[in-house]
């Protein structure tokens, strides 16, 4: 394998989803030089492609404004939970520091996103067999994409996230502690992702409601209230 | 003397294998007969796991790809003007049109995501093998489609229902697509993947877009108005049913 993961991408990004022990051992000891901005590249290029296909069904302009969004949302988890990652693994004692915490999070949503993009054509042909909004059953088709991106963004996430808990038994000091820090984390990053999300709303956007990079009032509320709100609304309660 | 030299040419009878895994791996063997036309199309039918062996050897890769996608091509289009005699008109040459367009364009958006698939499932295979692994899929799945085109043949000229010969049509594209299916499976197998889930996944999502695909090149059977109808959109299943419905 090279020494820097650009000189072949394609390699190195099937490596990661294999699960090439070696390839992500030499990144957290630092010998390959060029990891960290190759994750940040994976990152980009998947979210970006396929945030751009969930905003098409609303036009070219929320498809850009969706595919900023999706890659941003990551960056920003992973920016506000940096700190928190690595005391948490530290005192989970897993022996994994700052730096490590961020590279195995970093690989982790890197494969996430390399689903993500391979999913994108997929996810294209299924936007463009989509009714324009505004059309006839507007709302049963907003609920349809919505569950549609939902619940595969969920089983992309779902996969990387069982290779990185694989990664992080390996490289813990004990299993028991690897796996204790992976679900610390991934708490903690589900917990601020989602209100992440939440302020950066919209992405599929409601019927009646008008396409914009942001809601006029993006830190009204939380993802928790919203939650909670339908929970009542449903339920009568 | 008899017994000595009867047990030093003893040789063991072979152990037949009971591992499903071992029996998954049969036919992973060097193609015999060359890289034909009319090799691949009998290796594909009785050892197609030799076409995936020479595929992952790197050996004539582009002319196996290009031969099986020449295969797949005209078992489509054969099988497309068979389903065109049931409204003749435009059909007969608007069906296999659609077909292959519509079953080759699948397999286009569906190759990064079964490469990906693949690769999580832990198979160390080449891209153009992956590649290759798809065009067989579609070669064998137009090659029995050909198979059952004369029963379809009979259909079509002796029912006048739409909605039966789309139904027919759709059960005999998923039988097919199964056998195709399994030969990536046993591919996958054969090149040393472990996890089959995930490749159980991407099989679902590409028989779904497959699904959509003939509602969004419709009409493929019966005649209408317009020769494509892209305006209005719908999900396979509402079509369907709003055909059942207008045919009540």
């Amino acid at each position: 394998m090279s020494m820097n993961p650009f000189a072949n991408p394609l390699k190195n990004a099937a490596a990661l989803c294999r699960g090439k022990k070696q390839l992500l051992t030499d990144w957290i000891e630092g010998s390959h030089r060029g990891s960290i901005p190759f994750c940040i590249a994976l990152i980009t290029l998947g979210c970006c492609s396929y945030g751009f296909t969930i905003g098409l069904r609303h036009g070219w302009e929320m498809a850009s404004y969706v595919a900023i969004k999706l890659p941003f949302i990551i960056f920003l988890t992973l920016f506000i939970n940096g700190m928190l990652n690595a005391m948490l693994s530290l005192a989970l004692g897993s022996g994994i520091g700052f730096r490590k915490s961020f590279q195995f999070l970093l690989t982790g949503f890197a494969i996430m996103s390399i689903i993500l993009g391979a999913l994108s054509p997929i996810s294209f042909f299924a936007t463009l067999n989509m009714p324009k909004p505004g059309t006839l059953d507007d709302t049963t088709w907003h609920g349809a994409n919505l569950l549609l991106h939902t619940s595969l963004i969920a089983y992309a996430g779902i996969l990387a996230h069982s290779r990185l808990l694989h990664y992080v038994r390996d490289f813990a000091d004990s299993p028991s502690a690897g796996t204790h820090t992976f679900l610390a984390w991934l708490t903690g990053n589900l917990f601020v992702g989602a209100q992440i999300s939440w302020i950066l709303r919209p992405y599929f956007v409601s019927p009646e409601l008008e396409v914009e990079f942001l809601r006029v009032d993006p830190f009204d509320g939380s993802f928790y209230e919203a939650v909670f709100r339908a929970i009542r609304n449903v339920t009568n309660f | 003397m008899t017994k000595e030299i009867q047990s030093d040419t003893y040789t063991p009878p072979p152990i037949l294998s009971n591992s499903p895994k071992q029996d998954l791996k049969q036919g992973y063997e060097p193609l015999e007969g060359g890289c034909t036309l009319p090799n691949l199309i009998n290796k594909l039918l009785k050892k197609p796991l030799s076409i995936v062996y020479e595929l992952e050897m790197k050996n004539n890769v582009g002319k196996i790809t290009c031969l099986l996608l020449l295969i797949a091509t005209m078992s489509f289009s054969v099988f497309g003007i068979v389903v065109g005699t049931f409204s003749w008109d435009v059909q007969i040459w608007a069906a296999p049109l659609k077909i292959v367009f519509g079953l080759l364009f699948s397999g286009l958006i569906c190759l990064p995501s079964l490469y990906i698939f693949t690769c999580m499932g832990g198979l160390d295979a080449k891209f153009s093998t992956v590649s290759g692994m798809l065009c067989a899929l579609m070669a064998l799945t137009g090659l029995l489609l050909i198979g059952f085109a004369p029963v379809v043949w009979l259909f079509s000229v002796s029912s006048t229902s739409t909605t039966f010969l789309g139904f027919l049509l759709i059960i005999l594209w998923v039988i097919c697509a199964c056998f195709g299916l399994s030969l990536v499976f046993r591919s996958g197998h054969a090149l040393g993947m472990a996890n089959a889930g995930h490749f159980a996944v991407w099989g679902l999502i590409f028989l779904l877009v497959t699904l959509q695909m003939t509602t969004t090149l419709r009409p493929i059977i019966g005649s209408e108005e317009e020769l494509f109808n892209f305006k209005e959109k719908k999900f396979f299943l509402t079509y369907w049913s709003d055909q059942v419905m207008e045919e009540q």
